[in-house]
């Protein structure tokens, strides 16, 4: 028996060796400003993820090739070997254009031998660590991104540009304005910006921030416009406000019997500033050994932005008896699916959905406040001890001795 | 009977007395923070905040904290970034050091067997970030895919060459 088990593992093993191959490398990148003839020397980790007896062979591609040199160009990992330490030296040509130049360093998996004969079986893995060097473009050069960050819980959007100063001049004046747009390309508003300075090579931000309290929730495009100087940057993002979201109010079942088909009437919200179309709702209902017992659709609906619409499942409840049931409520539109857990108490006349309506826990630290208040409460505290003693008890003690 | 030795003594003792009241107090009030270990650095892209006596969580990529993530949390909690360097701290009554941990890109590819074909393989990003893979037929570039954080596809090559996407 123990030699059979051995064998049935012996060959698993064969056949997973030879049928999966994993190889890592980090880091990912390593960016460079540039510095003519500078000589730099980095070290990145090749990672035996698999933990296999492999060989590897590195390889130097890309543009730079020229100018970089690595510690070894073929090695062998054990399968104790979690990883192996390289390194590469990369001395930064003088003659490189404005721009981004890459290379990268490939370390390469041979494919592995068969056990059986030493033909080559599988195919060749390989993962690559890259070198970018930041060349400055001659005058006044920036990039950025626009980046939206929220809503926060109060509301608030903040947009983010990162302004990367990738001239060889300083950019004295930096600025932007943010319009944004509706789902029907309606201008909403129009933000402005802080104001900075970014020296060449260097990082800056500016923000801006909106408050969308009082916006409806949908799909808003941002389009931020930089002028930095005398030059001007365009972005552009779609984003959110809200949720899209359907909110299920309420679930009724109205002349029933038990036996016949109960018509469960669905109250379902929608919260999104835009159409959701062809959502429906699913229900399972589930017996006392947490089977399904029942699974009903109600027809397609669809919902115009932020109202309610009565949506209508059919239970055909013939052999159901009397009892409280689990059930879950799916609703569900596009991609999306939201799921609430009910009880059904199905009686002789009458079906009681129990389970509607959310707790929502208030996520404003109590724990926290409360030691804010006892923080300020004691300093407080402890300031009018010390102003009552300095200028009005000890006044007066001092009085009395005198 | 009191002198003024004895006021010189109430005035020391008051000032000295809630100098230290104030300084254990603040310091008791100071949220504490368990983990991340300061200048963490990890190729793991989830991290675990652990932390007393703060509500609110600051995580941005400078120390100012110019436009922070905030994450508003009551306990620990683990948080999905991206690969690179980051700064954070906790605000709770007070606010907390800044500490700062890197997470370093790692690229990693999985290749496994398929059953569709003799060069058929299912190929998976294993990594922390999205890949940009190169397929190669006996030497030859025949494709490329994107590969998104733990995704899997069916591809058929000889050589498969993965590197961090540019986008």
């Amino acid at each position: 028996m123990k030699t059979k088990s051995f064998i049935f593992f012996f060959l698993i093993s064969i056949i997973l060796i030879s049928n999966v191959s994993a190889l890592g490398i980090t880091p990912g990148r390593t960016t460079f400003e540039f510095e003519p003839g500078k000589q730099e020397t980095v070290h990145f980790n090749v990672i035996n993820s698999e933990h296999k007896d492999v060989n590897l062979v590195v390889l130097i591609q890309g543009e730079l090739n020229q100018s970089i040199a690595v510690s070894e160009v073929s090695f062998e990992m054990s399968a104790s070997e979690e990883q192996k330490e390289l390194s590469y030296t990369f001395t930064i040509p003088s003659d490189l254009s404005p721009g981004t130049h890459s290379s990268e360093i490939v370390v390469m998996q041979l494919p592995d031998k068969s056990s059986i004969g030493e033909a080559f079986i599988g195919a060749a893995l390989g993962v690559a660590t890259q070198i970018n060097v930041l060349v400055p473009f001659p005058g006044k050069y920036a990039e950025s991104s626009l980046n939206v960050i929220g809503p926060e819980a109060d509301g608030k959007i903040t947009f983010v540009m990162p302004i990367l100063n990738r001239g060889k001049l300083d950019l004295v004046r930096v600025k932007g304005t943010i319009d944004i747009y509706g789902a029907l390309n309606e201008k909403v508003t129009n933000l402005n910006t802080n104001e900075i300075s970014v020296a060449s090579r260097e990082r800056g931000e500016i923000v801006s921030v909106w408050d969308t309290t009082e916006i409806l929730p949908g799909t808003y495009r941002a389009v931020a416009t930089i002028i930095y100087d005398e030059d001007v940057l365009t972005l552009e993002k779609q984003f959110n406000v809200g949720e899209r979201l359907l909110d299920l109010q309420n679930i009724e079942v109205n002349e029933f019997s038990l036996g016949e088909i109960a018509k469960f009437e669905i109250l379902v919200e929608n919260k999104w500033g835009e159409a959701i179309v062809g959502a429906y709702a699913q229900m399972l209902v589930y017996n006392q050994e947490n089977e399904v017992m029942a699974d009903f659709k109600s027809a397609t609906y669809d919902f115009p932005p932020l109202e309610k619409a009565l949506m209508v499942a059919f239970w055909d409840t013939a052999g159901v008896k009397k009892g409280t049931y689990d059930s879950s409520i799916f609703l569900k539109y596009g991609q999306q699916s939201q799921q609430q857990e009910l009880k059904l108490e199905v009686k002789n006349t009458e079906i009681n959905v129990i389970g509607i309506g959310y707790v929502i826990s208030n996520k404003s630290g109590g724990g926290t406040n409360n030691l804010t208040v006892i923080l300020i409460t004691a300093i407080v505290l402890l300031v009018l001890i010390n102003l009552a003693w300095f200028f009005f008890l000890r006044k007066k003690v001092k009085n009395r001795i005198e | 009977m009191i002198n003024k030795k004895h006021i010189i003594a109430i005035d020391f003792i008051l000032l000295v007395g809630s100098l230290l009241l104030v300084a254990g107090l603040v310091s008791y009030a100071r949220p504490l923070i368990i983990a991340p270990i300061d200048d963490l650095v990890t190729t793991e892209n989830s991290i675990l905040f652990e932390f007393e006596k703060a509500s609110l969580i600051l995580i941005d990529d400078n120390p100012e904290f110019t436009s922070p993530q905030k994450i508003n949390v009551e306990n620990n909690l683990v948080i999905n970034l991206q690969p690179g360097f980051y700064y954070w701290k906790i605000v709770g009554a007070l606010p907390s050091e800044i500490r700062e941990f890197t997470i370093k890109s790692e690229i990693n590819l999985k290749l496994k067997k398929s059953d569709s074909g003799e060069d058929s393989y299912q190929i998976i990003n294993a990594g922390n970030l999205d890949l940009d893979v190169d397929i190669l037929q006996m030497g030859e570039i025949t494709g490329n895919i994107i590969l998104k954080v733990d995704e899997e596809k069916e591809v058929s090559g000889t050589e498969f060459i993965g590197g961090e996407n540019e986008n």
